[in-house]
């Protein structure tokens, strides 16, 4: 702080952080506010500083949290957008080079496949009903299995953090750990995902004849091994839906779904069916589900409420000190998020090192009130 | 209860800049929050449009996430960032002809206002009076001394740092700065001194 005392200019003092901190938020660490009264001429440069400075302030952009955190989001998928983009670029440069210079190599290899297909075909008519069993044993590394045999849903945390709402007589199985380039979970029923969000390792639900690939969004895929179509319905974010390999090599039939448009694939011929507008679909509009018609949306709301609506979503008990934060009103956006994140953000909101305890069903918790 | 935004820890921006570098997108998503704000609000001086504005300060962020591998690792961030936000708005106006009347960076006139922030003096009647003729003088000046002025004392950038932004030498910005300030004071100590002659003739 000794070099203060060589400021001959305004310019010195506007420059200088400490001297901003002092006049604009009025935190005076470096004791200014003495050493200004040390001589009259240096108040008088002071006083024309603080003026200046006064008068250079701009108005805050007034964008909320949950602004930021909406933009943080749509940034993500531009970034996913754009990543594909790059790629089929990539693609497209590898298919021009095929067409012109290997074009006689790519004939004979068609060819080649062909016959082998028509070999395959002849000697073993395979199946196209691909079961949760066959897509377990075709990956059988190290998966966790588990099984809702209970009348109600019930929530699973993965290890990303992402959340599954396991509906009654459904099974999801899914590594203890993600490890690798991919997340991939297999379905056996109906779950409601939300996933968090990591474009470097998409998100692939396989549930009977199809893939269901994301980035982080939230989604409910229905998949019961004894109903003749497989169902996929997105809440938020960007999903897309391919067959599985195991049915059909080609890569073509991928279907981009938006929120709140719906995907339903026929099992016996292997058909996709696109519902762009879910409220005209009756089965679909009947078997919403709990989570799917809760708002997430809050604007100065109690913390109770928000926690209420959570309980009812998840199937969960929150315990919380009530009276600790029953004055406590928050505005956040949790639409896009799962449980512990959710969670995560409430915590943070009400702030003074508030936190919380998951086991199982039961969520607790600790807090000394908020801010 | 207003809404806070969430602390993380605070690493400093070059830490953050290399971790985002090597792919940690912790870090991507902490100097976003960080910084959002800002440059939306810096972006909104240089366009009315809102709606781009935040449009382009996300495709910068995309950008910088996409092309991370090519990345320079030391930077100042903060300098970088507006840098950035200030180029891609250049080039809409450029691409876009809704916008054609300009056609390069220098042309982008500075829209933002400075203001007076009030219940900070509301205290304090004859500070107010100042501050607010202060502020009107400053609303006056010239669009660029206006933006380096705006760049230097509220976003803490160098003259080196506002030269490369405003694509100037130097000396220019460093002119841009001291010219700035210098019709300040002069028109300011001139208002002044003829309130205290009037006053004096009152008496």
């Amino acid at each position: 702080m000794q070099k203060r005392n060589k400021y001959t200019e305004i310019e010195d003092f506007l420059s200088d952080e400490s001297f901003q901190s002092w006049i604009l938020s009025k935190v005076d660490k470096d004791g200014w506010e003495e050493w200004t009264l040390e001589s009259r001429q240096r108040a008088k440069l002071v006083e024309d500083a603080r003026l200046f400075l006064l008068a250079m302030q701009v108005a805050d952009s007034n964008l909320s949290a949950s602004d930021i955190h909406n933009a943080l989001q749509t940034t993500w998928i531009k970034i996913e957008e754009k990543e594909n983009q790059n790629n089929s670029i990539q693609d497209s440069k590898i298919k021009f080079l095929r067409k012109y210079f290997l074009s006689g190599v790519a004939a004979a290899l068609i060819f080649g496949l062909v016959s082998v297909w028509f070999y395959q075909n002849q000697v073993s008519p395979k199946s196209n009903v691909v079961t949760y069993k066959e897509l377990i044993d075709e990956n059988a590394e190290g998966l966790v299995e588990q099984t809702n045999n209970s009348n109600k849903p019930q929530i699973i945390t993965l290890s990303d953090g992402s959340s599954v709402l396991l509906q009654p007589n459904s099974k999801l199985s899914y590594p203890k750990i993600f490890t690798g380039n991919e997340r991939k979970v297999y379905l056996s029923g109906e779950g409601f995902f939300e996933i968090s969000k990591n474009p470097k390792k998409p998100f692939f639900v396989y549930a009977n004849e199809i893939v269901t690939k994301v980035v982080g969004t939230s989604f409910r895929v229905k998949a019961y091994s004894d109903q003749p179509d497989v169902e996929v319905l997105v809440r938020t974010g960007k999903v897309r839906v391919k067959s599985n390999d195991l049915v059909s090599k080609s890569n073509q039939e991928e279907v981009i779904l938006l929120p709140n448009q719906a995907l339903r694939f026929l099992r016996s011929d292997l058909s996709f069916n696109k519902i762009t507008n879910i409220t005209q679909d009756e089965t679909l509009t009947r078997s919403v589900g709990n989570i799917e018609q809760l708002s997430f949306e809050f604007t100065d709301i109690p913390v109770s409420q928000i926690f209420q609506t959570i309980e009812q979503a998840y199937l969960i008990d929150i315990d919380y000190p009530k009276n600790k934060l029953k004055d406590c009103h928050l505005t956040t956006s949790l639409s896009d998020q799962p449980l512990t994140e959710k969670l995560k953000i409430v915590c943070n909101s009400i702030g003074n090192n508030t936190s919380f305890e998951m086991n199982g069903n039961q969520i607790i918790i600790i807090s000394e009130g908020c801010n | 209860m207003k809404t806070k935004t969430l602390q993380f820890k605070t690493f400093d921006d070059i830490t953050l800049w290399n971790n985002l570098k090597d792919g940690d997108e912790k870090s991507f998503s902490t100097l976003f929050e960080k910084y959002y704000a800002d440059l939306v609000s810096y972006g909104n001086s240089l366009s009315p449009y809102a709606e781009k504005v935040q449009d382009c300060v996300q495709d910068v962020f995309t950008d910088i996430w996409v092309y991370r591998n090519g990345l320079q690792s030391s930077v100042v961030v903060k300098a970088y960032l507006l840098s950035s936000v200030r180029k891609r708005i250049a080039r809409l106006y450029e691409r876009d002809h809704i916008f054609r009347k300009t056609t390069s960076t220098d042309a982008i006139a500075f829209l933002l206002e400075f203001s007076v922030e009030h219940d900070l003096i509301d205290d304090d009647y004859a500070t107010k009076e100042k501050v607010v003729h202060l502020n009107k003088l400053l609303n006056d000046l010239p669009a660029r001394q206006k933006e380096a002025l705006y760049l230097r004392y509220h976003q803490g950038l160098t003259v080196e740092q506002i030269a490369e932004m405003l694509d100037v030498n130097y000396q220019s910005a460093s002119n841009l700065l001291h010219r700035g300030l210098l019709t300040l004071r002069k028109e300011w100590k001139g208002s002044i001194s003829l309130i205290v002659v009037l006053s004096l003739i009152g008496c």
